[in-house]
């Protein structure tokens, strides 16, 4: 995990806002704009207020650079920061700051210049409570802002952050030389005519010169009386450093920002006009902060379903597993982010929306892999998709030549999943293949993605060499996938392996879709492992255009495809998360879905939104009617296929040896399939039950009783046995936890 | 539990009684009460145990 903090370096949500960035105060616009969001004018002011020193006079200088770079300038108008400014002037309860019962500190400071970046710099100076004392040659303060401002609103506008403060004024005096002053620190600020009393800016230092202990900064180094302002406040904090540790070779906080446009989702919205043609009343000053963006990159927790699901940007996330994987709790066993890790769906969509590219996903895997490794990760949340995967690979595994001898050329993958949803769908396309291809062969096997999800690396690395093992053994012939997401996991653990989609082959062979759309309205819903996958896309588009099928367009999909819910196998870990992420997907239109996963089919069905797979339309298949089949009906669909396919396409028979003589209530089996309950773990738990004794005896129900533990789940089954050795199941559960029976397991 | 069932064990013939049963998981250990066969100690933990207080103890140690 060398990566964990490389990972959120180039992450943008604390980046400042543009206008932020092009203020010369770095007024923090997106909080004082939040603060005006909600009418809080009072809070608004002393933000702004202890952020550019004298309001009244920045608010009416400020040439407001902001303006220029707010991405509302072409989007209705940049938002008036001059106007919020003086809104939160007009409704702040009281414009007289707070005053800080803090004691002296002993240390002086000079000023020379009394103009408003000397003032600034006094003003900070003083609110910390240091003894500062300004020259002025003139006999008033202000300097060249008397020509700009009313002199009684210019002095009442610089009293006024002074009210608990004090400094001392020497009017009329004209320093000739700064080795006269005998001062811990001092600030020239003497305006663009002044004396630079021979002193030269130290490139390395904020504000610093080339003595000792004198900072210089405003219109005597040629910035404008806004700039000034802000140099004088500055000047303060790098000559607080210098007193508090005698550096002056710490440069200025950098300004700017590494934000970008396309960083911002931009709402448009006209500007607000005052409506007294000067200042905003309460209610438009508010309505004008409603339009600010309050830009910041929110991009992934926007998009992704596990980031707005958790209001966890990328560095919140990485802080958790870096405490879960390294727990810093007094008994070491605190895994605060394990479920977070496990309700990942791997879809990628996090790195497609960023603009710098994190891939928070990837990030999550391999913390997944880390924790798995410490024996620390709930095995709970992905077991039962490992046991699925054996299964698949082991009892329902199939690799078979092309028949009849072909030579082999390709080979069909159809998936898992695909023949456990629906055995016809593989066993029509592999008819169809062998028809145009009959150099053909098949595998039936998983594509190793529940290993990989589950951070299991052995059993990955195990399947991947199987696969790779059987490609070479058919002499590697192309692959054709009809699921995206095997072909997304052989592109990343099998990239030497050629291949292309199924679909691509119906179009290529000019093959007319079995079901006849007439025109009604369908949307594709593209599997989040096609989103790279443009190709593909298109060709599920035209088949569905071929079939007179007319298609909406979906507000996610191709490359913002959003991931079913199937992908990382969450529904375990995180049950509420999944069916969020289900009703939010399904309720994008009312549409039916055209796809071509058939776990994006399956979850759509069983929730209730009517949702073909492609094959389904391709070999013209009645699905009204169709009943989602059961996590065991899953198991036998698969024994069925390989049974079937051997029978049909090789002429070999085998055994028949997955029926079950087990009987089960329809409701039961509903209930079996939510808690992902196999009946044949149920037959298990009997048949030990049936061969130990065991058991216990309900006489009232007339029930037997046992478990059984199975993996890392206990299983429980309440069952009836009926004359003639049959046997009738009444109830099965389970728990996660072991009971501690010493001699049973 | 409310209304207990009255189990038989069907090795021992006998009602099942509380007993001390112990539990572990994620590498924590504990334990309560539920019916057992007082000979051969084979436990019972009724559907509506699992569905509640023992998926309640099993997230909270998830989430440690």
């Amino acid at each position: 995990m060398a990566f964990l903090h490389e990972l959120v370096v180039d992450c943008l949500q604390f980046e400042r806002a543009f206008c932020t960035a092009a203020c010369p105060f770095c007024l923090d616009i997106r909080d004082f704009v939040g603060k005006l969001q909600q009418g809080r004018f009072n809070i608004a002011y002393k933000t702004y207020q202890q952020t550019v020193g004298f309001p009244g006079i920045v608010s009416t200088l400020c040439p407001e650079p902001c303006r220029l770079v707010c991405p509302m300038k072409d989007a209705g108008g940049a938002i008036s920061l001059r106007l919020l400014e003086r809104a939160s002037m007009d409704f702040a309860r009281t414009r007289i700051p707070d005053q800080f019962n803090m004691p002296w500190k002993p240390r002086r400071i000079a000023v020379v210049g009394g103009g408003i970046s000397g003032l600034a710099c006094a003003l900070r100076l003083a609110t910390r409570k240091y003894r500062v004392t300004v020259f002025e040659r003139s006999d008033r303060i202000g300097g060249h802002l008397n020509g700009l401002i009313d002199p009684d609103l210019l002095r009442e506008e610089i009293d006024r952050p002074f009210t608990h403060e004090t400094y001392e004024l020497k009017l009329n005096t004209d320093i000739l030389s700064l080795d006269s002053l005998d001062w811990d620190a001092v600030y020239v600020a003497t305006g663009s005519d002044g004396p630079d009393f021979g002193l030269a800016l130290n490139p390395d230092g904020a504000f610093a010169t080339n003595c000792p202990g004198i900072f210089m900064g405003g219109s005597r180094i040629g910035h404008d009386t806004v700039r000034a302002i802000a140099d004088g406040l500055n000047a303060a904090n790098a000559i607080e450093r210098y007193l508090k540790i005698g550096s002056m070779n710490q440069p200025d906080e950098p300004q700017g920002t590494r934000l970008i446009p396309e960083a911002i989702r931009i709402i448009p919205g006209e500007a607000i006009q005052p409506g007294n043609g000067g200042t905003f009343s309460k209610d438009e000053a508010i309505l004008e902060a409603k339009r600010c963006l309050r830009c910041t990159c929110d991009k992934c927790n926007f998009h992704s379903p596990l980031m707005s699901y958790f209001s966890k940007f990328p560095k919140r996330i990485t802080e958790e597993v870096e405490v879960t994987l390294k727990p810093s709790s007094l008994d070491g066993h605190a895994t605060l982010a394990t479920r977070l890790m496990s309700t990942c769906m791997h879809c990628g969509l996090c790195k497609q929306v960023c603009p710098v590219d994190i891939d928070t996903g990837e990030f999550l895997l391999a913390s997944h892999r880390a924790m798995r490794e410490t024996g620390k990760m709930p095995w709970a949340f992905h077991e039962f998709f490992l046991r699925d995967m054996a299964f698949s690979n082991h009892d329902a595994a199939l690799i078979q030549p092309p028949p009849k001898h072909t030579p082999c050329d390709r080979l069909f993958f159809p998936g898992c999943q695909l023949g456990a949803s629906d055995p016809d769908l593989v066993i029509e396309s592999y008819r169809f293949l062998l028809k145009y291809h009959p150099g053909t062969a098949l595998m039936l096997q998983c594509c190793g993605a529940p290993a990989d999800w589950g951070g299991d690396d052995p059993m990955h690395r195990a399947a991947i060499g199987s696969i790779r093992t059987a490609w070479e053994g058919l002499g590697r012939p192309t692959l054709i996938f009809a699921c995206p997401m095997c072909r997304q996991m052989f592109a990343k653990y099998l990239p030497e392996i050629p291949d292309e989609f199924l679909y691509g082959l119906f179009e290529a062979e000019g093959i007319t879709p079995g079901i006849r759309g007439g025109g009604g309205t369908v949307s594709v819903y593209d599997p989040c492992a096609s989103r790279h996958e443009p190709h593909v896309q298109e060709t599920i588009r035209n088949l569905a255009r071929k079939a007179g099928f007319r298609l909406e367009p979906l507000f996610m999909e191709r490359t913002m495809a959003e991931c079913c819910s199937y992908g990382g196998h969450v529904a375990i870990a995180h049950p509420p998360y999944a069916e969020h992420a289900i009703r939010k997907r399904i309720g994008q239109n009312d549409h039916p879905y055209i796809t071509y996963c058939s776990n994006c089919r399956d979850i759509f069905e069983k929730s209730g939104k009517r949702t073909y797979h492609i094959l389904d339309v391709m070999f013209g298949r009645d699905v009204s009617g169709r009943v989602q089949p059961t996590v065991s009906e899953r198991q036998t669909n698969r024994m069925h296929l390989k049974h079937r396919l051997l029978r049909d396409f090789w002429d070999v028979e085998t055994m028949n040896a997955f029926e079950t003589p087990l009987f089960l209530s329809d409701e039961l089996k509903r209930k079996l399939d939510r808690d992902r309950i196999l009946e044949s773990d149920l037959k298990t738990v009997i048949d030990d039950c049936e061969t130990t004794g065991r058991k216990l005896f309900d006489p009232v129900l007339n029930t037997f009783t046992g478990h059984k533990r199975i993996g890392n789940m206990t299983y429980w089954v309440e069952y009836r046995l009926k004359p003639g050795g049959a046997i009738e199941i009444v109830n099965g559960y389970c728990h996660r936890m072991r009971i501690e029976e010493p001699g049973h397991e | 539990m409310s209304d207990p069932k009255k189990l038989i064990c069907h090795r021992c013939n006998r009602e099942l009684e509380l007993r001390k049963v112990d539990f572990s998981y994620l590498g924590h250990t504990f334990y309560t009460d539920l019916p057992c066969c007082p000979e051969c100690g084979l436990v019972h933990i009724s559907e509506e145990l699992v569905r509640n207080r023992i998926a309640e103890v099993e997230m909270q140690l998830e989430d440690k």
